[in-house]
């Protein structure tokens, strides 16, 4: 899968240049699609114009290796990104490239990095970063406990954290509820931690949780892109003891879906296992819609399991939804933004990164301005 | 997620680590080494606190073969910004492998992955150690380790503190990983593969024997065949030999192999040699004694691609080593040829095999024309030339009953297309069995013949397959059973632009007189293998 920057993907850079800024005094607000690209960019695109308006350099990373997650303020200002083998977290200013916020999570004999769990709190004024550190002694490595880092964002360009919460290992999401007052962290478990003080006020059960006959549910879950419902929703795999092995039905597919808002789980198995899923995300408008990625587009609805299905022509891991709940945004693979009709599940169009670099696993995200 | 594990390594740091046979023999330009003991001194005890009598903090808590330990001084080379010479990092794996290395006994029951054998389904002797550490590498990388139980517990932690996806990925992210990992898994390691062993403290103690000498050789390669011949083998210096081999096919074809080797920790042979104007690996074990030296070899940027062998010292104890053909059939005359060491004396090819006429003979090779008796009985023959005995190296049969491809479960890997790694064949043989004197198959006297000629096909393994049209995309198979696969990349012309991947079922089908025999087997052609270190 070679990078190759053909002349195309050029040119829209170039044209992303010319605009100095975003349209001003537009009379409705428009949905902008900000993500990250390799090796080093974070760039805005206008949703319905397919266009990339903006397309900034992360500056002092590590240039072979992509950017990951990547969370931005509720006004489309700033976007906070993780970054240089995952030991750097940059806020740029989307409107003018500058970096405004950088928080180094390494130094001294430790070496902590953030492995995709991040999130801003609704206000804009706290970062949360999941951080697992280890201590480089001479000749051997000690890896101590994790942490949630909470930076305040106007710290400037040498942050530290404003304090730090105790969290247990494996956390893969960090989302906070829109009032601000619940940080959840999905780790072994959904957790509900109080955000100043990282008390665990309650939890949402992930491995504990019973289901009937059903195994220990499996998911990966690092693709943040819960901010246009504020519904966190995850495909799982789970298997079910009555089955035999062998039977089709013995593993199934299922979405998980925690609304942030309401705090309340709700899931749906749809599906025996047979199609790999990569990531979620649930339709603002019709909130029963949760849309999933990978070589196909995937639409349940997870009130009554019915599934629509269509072949991709490539691979895609993330996917994110327009604010009026009619198109779909899916990339992560070759350089590709595609733009899929939510209703008719058809392409109708399509936007490429500048330079024409994967997204790989950075998230992509949407906010109206 | 895997390819994500790796973020801290270049390219070129991989391909260092990638180049390591070729650095564990790279004695041509052998001059003195420098004084080792003295160079881990200077460039590892900057970190590794010396403990005095050779004993280094971390560095002295574990044992390995050569490719282990180059793999680790290379990565103190990318990781942690050591630098070292070519001479001085070969000077330092030679030395450790040599105090610190594993006897022949503690590697022989998993050299398959040192000598890069293909498609090996591996058994994990521990469940723990299996679940923890073979989800993800082989079993045998862990199992030609050995460490204390708290060195393995460092592990466990450079691991997290290196890899930090390792609790997120497949595999990993179903239990606490580190937990269990620093934990039980440590524990069950430190008994199993312990630092301690009567074995090694045995060997260590043996003084290395001189390889210098004539050897006689036989071996076999898939896709070719049987083959025989000799080595001669030169000391150039301490533990640095210069080889030069040659090998007679059975169906004519002959190379000659020369160049030189490195021997670690008094047994482990490693050799580059220019063979058929190809570089090839020899990855050998001498086996306690030292008088048999056995093992793989390979091509450099093929490894997929080699043969077996197995070397005797001129001189040594008279042996047969393998009879060509070794499958005989009853009521047939054939020509028959024997070698060996030490060939004086009388044949004798069992019962119901008679010597017609010896056509030629010498200490090393004995040809004969055979009569195999209508009524010889199905078995496997020990086969006697004066003392030099060869046990079970005839087989007579009636007919081939069945077939078996090997591997069992080949895999093949997409490759080249101008990117950086090259295509990996899977290079199958048929396999003929009888069913033994019971005439039974699947019974306990059920007897493998050895390699027949077969015509191979290929098909879509499934349903997935089918839809996917595997078959149409994943490759070919070759005369001789080579499967090479197509290019690497995502093909355009595929459902989802997948890459030429597939699930294929390979058939082999077997003429033995009138009748046909056929097997097949599941063929997987997958992806390519980004970071391929010399111990997988």
């Amino acid at each position: 899968m070679k990078i190759k920057t053909t002349a195309l993907a050029l040119s829209a850079s170039f044209g992303a240049a010319l605009l100095a800024a975003y349209p001003a005094g537009a009379l409705a607000a428009k949905d902008y699609l900000v993500t990250a690209a390799r090796p080093n960019l974070v760039f805005v695109v206008d949703a319905k114009a397919r266009k990339v308006v903006k397309s900034h350099t992360i500056p002092n990373t590590s240039m072979g290796n992509s950017p990951i997650t990547l969370v931005h303020s509720r006004d489309g200002k700033t976007a906070y990104v993780i970054h240089n083998r995952w030991e750097t977290v940059s806020g740029i200013d989307l409107e003018s490239g500058k970096e405004v916020f950088r928080a180094e999570l390494s130094g001294g004999d430790i070496r902590a990095k953030a492995p995709f769990a991040m999130d801003l709190s609704p206000d804009g004024k706290e970062l949360a970063v999941f951080v697992n550190p280890t201590r480089l002694l001479p000749g051997e490595y000690q890896v101590l406990d994790p942490y949630i880092a909470v930076y305040r964002t106007d710290a400037g360009v040498d942050a530290e954290p404003a304090r730090r919460l105790p969290v247990p290992r494996r956390v893969s999401t960090l989302a906070y509820a829109p009032k601000g007052d619940t940080l959840y962290a999905f780790s072994w478990d959904m957790l509900k931690l109080d955000p100043q003080t990282g008390a665990v006020k309650g939890k949402h059960p992930w491995r504990s949780w019973k289901n009937g006959d059903q195994g220990e549910p499996d998911t990966l879950a690092v693709w943040p892109q819960f901010e246009q419902a504020n519904v966190f929703a995850t495909p799982y795999y789970v298997t079910h003891a009555d089955k035999k092995e062998g039977d089709p039905a013995a593993l199934r597919a299922g979405i998980w879906r925690l609304d942030l808002e309401q705090d309340k789980v709700t899931f749906k198995e749809f599906e025996n296992a047979g199609v790999v899923l990569f990531s979620s995300v649930v339709n603002p408008v019709r909130r029963d819609e949760t849309y999933t990625v990978y070589t196909q587009l995937t639409r349940v609805n997870t009130k009554t399991g019915k599934m629509d299905r269509v072949d991709l022509d490539h691979t895609y891991y993330n996917v994110n939804v327009s604010s009026d709940g009619n198109e779909l945004y899916i990339g992560g693979t070759q350089g590709d933004i595609a733009v899929y009709d939510s209703r008719t599940l058809k392409r109708i169009g399509n936007i490429r990164t500048p330079g024409g670099g994967d997204q790989v696993l950075t998230s992509l995200r949407i906010f109206q301005r | 997620m895997r390819r994500t594990d790796h973020h801290r390594t270049s390219p070129r740091a991989l391909a260092l680590a990638a180049g390591l046979v070729t650095q564990l023999a790279a004695a041509g330009a052998y001059a003195a080494p420098p004084a080792a003991e003295a160079l881990v001194n200077t460039k590892c005890a900057a970190c590794h606190t010396a403990k005095g009598d050779g004993k280094w903090d971390r560095i002295s808590d574990s044992r390995r073969t050569p490719e282990g330990w180059d793999m680790t001084v290379a990565r103190m080379g990318f990781a942690h910004g050591v630098k070292l010479s070519h001479e001085e990092r070969s000077a330092i794996v030679k030395y450790l492998s040599d105090a610190y290395g594993l006897s022949p006994d503690e590697t022989v029951a998993h050299r398959y992955i040192i000598e890069r054998q293909p498609s090996v389904v591996e058994h994990h002797d521990n469940k723990v150690i299996g679940d923890t550490c073979a989800r993800c590498h082989s079993y045998a990388r862990v199992a030609v380790q050995r460490r204390t139980e708290d060195d393995w517990r460092k592990l466990a932690h450079f691991h997290v503190g290196q890899f930090p996806t390792v609790e997120i990925q497949a595999g990993g992210r179903d239990r606490n990983w580190f937990e269990l990992a620093t934990g039980d898994a440590a524990v069950a390691l430190g008994k199993v593969y312990g630092y301690d062993s009567a074995s090694w403290a045995k060997w260590k103690a043996q003084k290395p024997v001189d390889m210098s000498g004539t050897w006689r050789l036989v071996g076999h390669k898939p896709g070719t065949g049987a083959y025989e011949g000799s080595a001669t083998i030169q000391r150039t210096g301490d533990d640095r030999y210069s080889v030069a081999m040659e090998l007679r096919y059975e169906n004519g074809a002959t190379e000659s192999a020369t160049g030189s080797s490195i021997v670690y920790t008094g047994h482990e042979w490693r050799a580059t040699v220019q063979q058929g104007g190809r570089n090839v690996h020899q990855v050998f074990s001498l086996q306690p004694g030292g008088a048999v030296l056995t093992g793989r070899w390979f091509e450099e940027d093929n490894d997929a691609v080699g043969g077996d062998l197995k070397a005797v010292r001129a001189g040594s104890a008279a042996t047969v080593l393998s009879v060509q053909p070794a499958m005989l059939r009853s009521g047939s005359r054939a020509s028959v040829t024997i070698n060996g060491t030490g060939l004086d004396g009388d044949v004798d090819l069992g019962p119901g095999v008679k010597v017609r006429r010896v056509v030629a003979r010498s200490a090393d090779r004995v040809t004969l024309e055979v009569d195999v008796a209508a009524g010889a009985a199905i078995g496997a023959r020990t086969v006697s030339v004066g003392k030099a005995q060869g046990a079970d190296a005839l087989k007579v049969f009636k007919r081939i009953d069945y077939v078996k491809i090997t591997p069992d479960h080949p895999m093949a890997r997409v490759g080249g297309a101008g990117g950086s790694t090259p295509k990996v064949p899977a290079q199958l043989e048929a396999i003929a069995y009888s069913a033994g004197a019971d005439g039974k198959t699947g019974t306990a006297d059920d007897l493998r013949l050895g390699v027949v000629d077969a015509s191979w096909s290929l098909a879509n393994l499934n349903k997935a397959a089918e839809e996917m049209r595997d078959v149409e995309y994943a490759g070919r198979i070759e005369k001789n059973g080579l499967f090479v696969t197509n290019d690497a990349g995502p093909n355009p012309d595929r459902k989802y632009g997948a890459n030429n991947v597939g699930e294929l079922r390979v058939t082999a089908t077997v003429k033995d007189g009138g009748r046909t025999v056929k097997a097949t087997a599941p063929l997987i052609v997958t992806v390519q293998r980004w970071n391929d270190p010399p111990i997988r």
